[in-house]
């Protein structure tokens, strides 16, 4: 309820009541007790003889369907995943038509002069929204059940798609378009994760793996605060409830994971600022970590009774020394320098927050100038190896991977002038070596 | 109760008073001294390369071109409100169209703003700047250019547009979808088939194929069953039965009924005018007031003008949706009731038809430029009446009628237009 992202009536001071009683269950009709006209859309003075002398009736529920639409198509995003969704006038027994949506039946089954009954769909802690259901109970559909049913694209609003991005920004640049950089994008909330974020980093990794041109992808934070504070206490309150809490960690949580570690291109963390519990556990899956030193850090979930739930627990120890993880997830510090960290082994490489963006850079451009094909193999190979298979696995699988990798046509190709010629190869070989040594 | 000023008795006297007062004068209302002496447009596109400015500039320079007289002779411009344009609003409201275009003889201006209906209002307001004496000529300008104004803001724009935000808009309800319900609601009530209510758009786009300053200007027009193939936004309406939104603008210069005669040019003259307002938001539209009040405000019009349905030459009526025009058409009593569809289908509309009707093709034949379409539809009553209609000229116009409508439907302005 509290995530809900439609907009909510804009309640004016004399419709107050009418909104109080939708968290009741009421529906409520104005009428003057003057002239004794129904009103509707309820007015401060009666419409007829301006009388002030209002009170309100509770109304029946019961109406008709005057006129409806099925809408399928051109509506605003945050309406987008309730589509197709069924409006429709009603006239109610007691003589006041009104707009609302026909809920928990077949779209094909609505007609006019349909008898229906209200419902209420409960949106904000203010109000309601009285929607109407088929009076004929064969024609009702069971209402969806928001715990077990409810999409991650209901959830976040509307589909995401880089076009329609609130939360993150999706930009590929760098030479030939090599390096996708995915900015959380929530600076005023430290880049708190909520589920329009996590939608979209979904959508935004898996997206970038059909992004040929591109070898790596950077995950960084907008702003100079912080890369990721984790969740937002916005979504907090809907995990209060056992299900919803449980999808939070196993549909947005073990999806974006999923989405990062299997992108299949070398996801580099730029962690610029505070990375905290859920921003930590983002930074775990990505491939490489790069700190500012300034940065702090740490999982914090311990102090309120938790325990890391987007992979914290997993992904930190086998990041590091076991008993260094524990400490981190013990503790609940929030003020790990960076340099602690590394120390600790946890991160690729610190540096002065003066260079950050310079070393950054340097990094992501040489390793974006490598072949994509090479680099998301290697990642693929490494991560199987560290799973924990035995050393003979994790050999057949490199020795696998460079045979697929050397047979590639374009590697042939070189390959073919140093089959006509092998001295080429190796003075081209020796060359290399020479210029690196003299670097 | 503060406010109860025992309401029916003053409406009573007041009643008896302005009957009196109307009597004393003689039928003022029926007294129109209007006339467009000159129109300019620049054809409804996609110009995201084009500031509004430009388009002001062609359009209005065109239009006092077209009138034959010099830019200092306008005395007052009076612009049509840009929806969704809140920085150009500004602009307009502030006075910066008669300094830009250097109209020296200007000695006032002022924008008008009833959604759809602005044009209207901007030719009454030209009545009153004439009648008082302020001005001989009025310079009535319009501009939209949609394509430029970012999409979040014309969504929401576009979203919330006629409909209230407390008792439609979180239901989803959106400018299609309340179009949509009447569209149900008048196929149920009438017989009208899906087949008739396409027609409709085939008409509109015969029409517009033949207009130069049309999106769809030589354009293949589409038949009942491309239109019925075309998805389906909101049933029953599919895309070809909703707008497509363009840029563009027009301009139009009026004086008096004398002034139009001396210069001995063709021009329109406004001959008639009525009105009804019925709500802001079709949730609380009676649909009877509805209707009736389609019928009577256009009787009053033609009473006006002191002529019958039967003289009207051309319906060039502006409904934005295809569902208003057989409602219009049935409620006027132009062809029995639930057999406007059929008129739609077998011709009568069409070009060369018994009945012109709505000869640009309305929002769904011109693409909509916001409140320009009725300023279009005015500019083409004029060329119609001046006979600079082109193809779509229809032959020895004497009568024009006209209407445009604001918001979500919530008035009916009925007007009617002579040669003479």
């Amino acid at each position: 309820m509290t995530d809900y992202q439609k907009p909510i009536p804009a309640i004016q001071p004399w419709t107050r009541e009418f909104w109080n009683a939708t968290k009741q269950g009421k529906l409520l009709i104005q009428k003057c007790q003057d002239c004794h006209s129904m009103i509707f859309f309820p007015k401060k003075v009666c419409p007829e003889c301006w009388s002030d002398n209002l009170c309100w009736q509770e109304a029946s529920g019961k109406a008709q369907v005057y006129t409806y639409t099925t809408q399928m198509d051109m509506v605003e995003p945050k309406f987008r995943a309730d589509l197709p969704y069924v409006i429709a006038m009603v006239d109610l027994e007691e003589g006041i038509r009104m707009t609302t949506r026909i809920v928990n039946c077949n779209p094909e089954d609505v007609t006019i002069g349909m008898n229906v009954h209200v419902v209420f769909e409960d949106i904000s802690p203010e109000c309601s929204l009285p929607m109407f259901q088929p009076a004929d109970e064969t024609l009702r559909r069971l209402p969806p059940c928001i715990d077990e049913c409810e999409s991650l694209a209901t959830r976040s609003g509307s589909p995401v798609s880089p076009d329609t991005y609130e939360t993150i920004i999706y930009d590929i640049g760098g030479k030939n378009g090599a390096v996708c950089t995915i900015t959380l994008n929530r600076p005023s909330k430290y880049n708190a994760i909520n589920y329009r974020m996590a939608a979209e980093l979904i959508d935004a990794f898996r997206r970038v793996r059909d992004e040929s041109s591109v070898g790596v992808v950077v995950l960084t934070g907008a702003g100079e605060k912080a890369f990721c504070t984790g969740g937002d206490l916005e979504i907090f309150p809907s995990l209060c409830e056992h299900k919803s809490s449980l999808n939070w960690l196993s549909h947005e949580g073990l999806d974006v994971q999923r989405a990062i570690s299997g992108c299949e291109k070398v996801v580099i963390c730029k962690i610029n600022g505070h990375c905290l519990a859920g921003g930590l556990e983002l930074a775990l899956s990505c491939d490489l970590i790069y700190a500012r030193e300034s940065a702090m850090m740490g999982a914090t979930e311990i102090n309120m009774g938790l325990l890391p739930g987007w992979g914290g627990t997993a992904r930190l120890p086998r990041s590091m020394p076991i008993f260094r993880a524990r400490e981190i997830i013990f503790s609940g510090r929030k003020d790990y320098p960076a340099k602690d960290m590394y120390d600790m082994g946890l991160l690729t490489r610190v540096f002065k927050d003066d260079e950050f963006e310079e070393q950054v850079e340097t990094v992501v451009k040489n390793i974006a100038s490598k072949k994509p094909e090479a680099l998301r193999m290697g990642k693929e190979i490494m991560a199987r190896s560290v799973d924990g298979c035995d050393i003979e696995t994790a050999l057949s699988v490199e020795r696998n991977g460079i045979q697929w990798l050397t047979y590639a046509p374009d590697v042939q190709k070189m390959m073919e002038g140093f089959r006509q010629k092998p001295s080429d190869l190796l003075a081209r070989q020796k060359e290399t070596n020479l210029r690196s040594d003299n670097k | 109760m503060p406010w109860n000023c025992q309401g029916t008795t003053w409406h009573g006297l007041l009643s008896v008073h302005l009957t009196a007062v109307a009597e004393e004068k003689g039928d003022a209302m029926s007294k129109k001294n209007l006339a467009i002496i000159g129109v300019g447009e620049v054809p409804t596109g996609t110009y995201p390369d084009r500031s509004p400015w430009d388009i002001i500039y062609e359009s209005c320079i065109a239009a006092v071109r077209d009138a034959g007289i010099h830019k200092n002779d306008v005395e007052g411009v009076i612009a049509v409100a840009p929806q969704a344009q809140n920085q150009l609003a500004g602009e307009i409201s502030f006075g910066k169209i008669p300094e830009e275009l250097g109209l020296n003889g200007c000695r006032d201006v002022c924008t008008c703003n009833a959604g759809g209906a602005s044009t209207s209002n901007c030719l009454r307001l030209a009545e009153q700047y004439i009648e008082s004496g302020l001005a001989k000529i009025v310079l009535i300008p319009h501009v939209t250019v949609h394509s430029t104004i970012p999409v979040p803001d014309l969504i929401n724009f576009f979203a919330k547009a006629g409909i209230d935000l407390q008792w439609e808009y979180p239901f989803g309800n959106t400018y299609n979808s309340i179009i949509a319900m009447m569209t149900r609601r008048y196929m149920h009530d009438s017989g009208t088939t899906d087949e008739e209510m396409a027609s409709i758009v085939v008409s509109l786009r015969k029409w517009a194929a033949l207009d130069p300053n049309s999106i769809f200007y030589k354009k293949k027009v589409p038949s009942v069953e491309e239109v019925l193939s075309s998805g389906m936004v909101s049933s029953p309406l599919h895309k070809r039965e909703c707008n497509v939104l363009g840029d563009g603008g027009g301009a139009m210069i009026v004086t008096s009924a004398e002034i139009a005669k001396k210069m001995g040019k063709p021009a329109a003259y406004k001959r008639g005018e009525s009105a009804r307002y019925f709500s802001a938001f079709t949730t609380t539209r009676n649909n009877d007031e509805f209707v009736n009040g389609f019928r009577d405000s256009t009787r009053e019009a033609l009473d006006d003008a002191g002529i019958t349905k039967d003289d009207i030459d051309i319906w060039n009526t502006y409904l934005a949706y295809p569902v208003c025009h057989p409602i219009f058409m049935e409620a006027v009593g132009l062809c029995e009731p639930g057999q406007a569809g059929k008129m739609f289908m077998n011709g009568d509309t069409w070009p060369g038809g018994k009945m012109p009707w709505s000869t640009i093709g309305d929002a769904v034949g011109r693409g909509h430029t916001g409140s320009g379409v009725s300023m279009a539809t005015y500019i083409e009553t004029a060329r119609q009446l001046m006979g600079k209609a082109g193809e779509k000229q229809v032959p020895d116009v004497k009568y024009v009628f006209q209407n445009t409508s604001g918001g979500s439907g919530m008035n009916f302005i009925a007007t009617v237009w002579g040669r003479e």
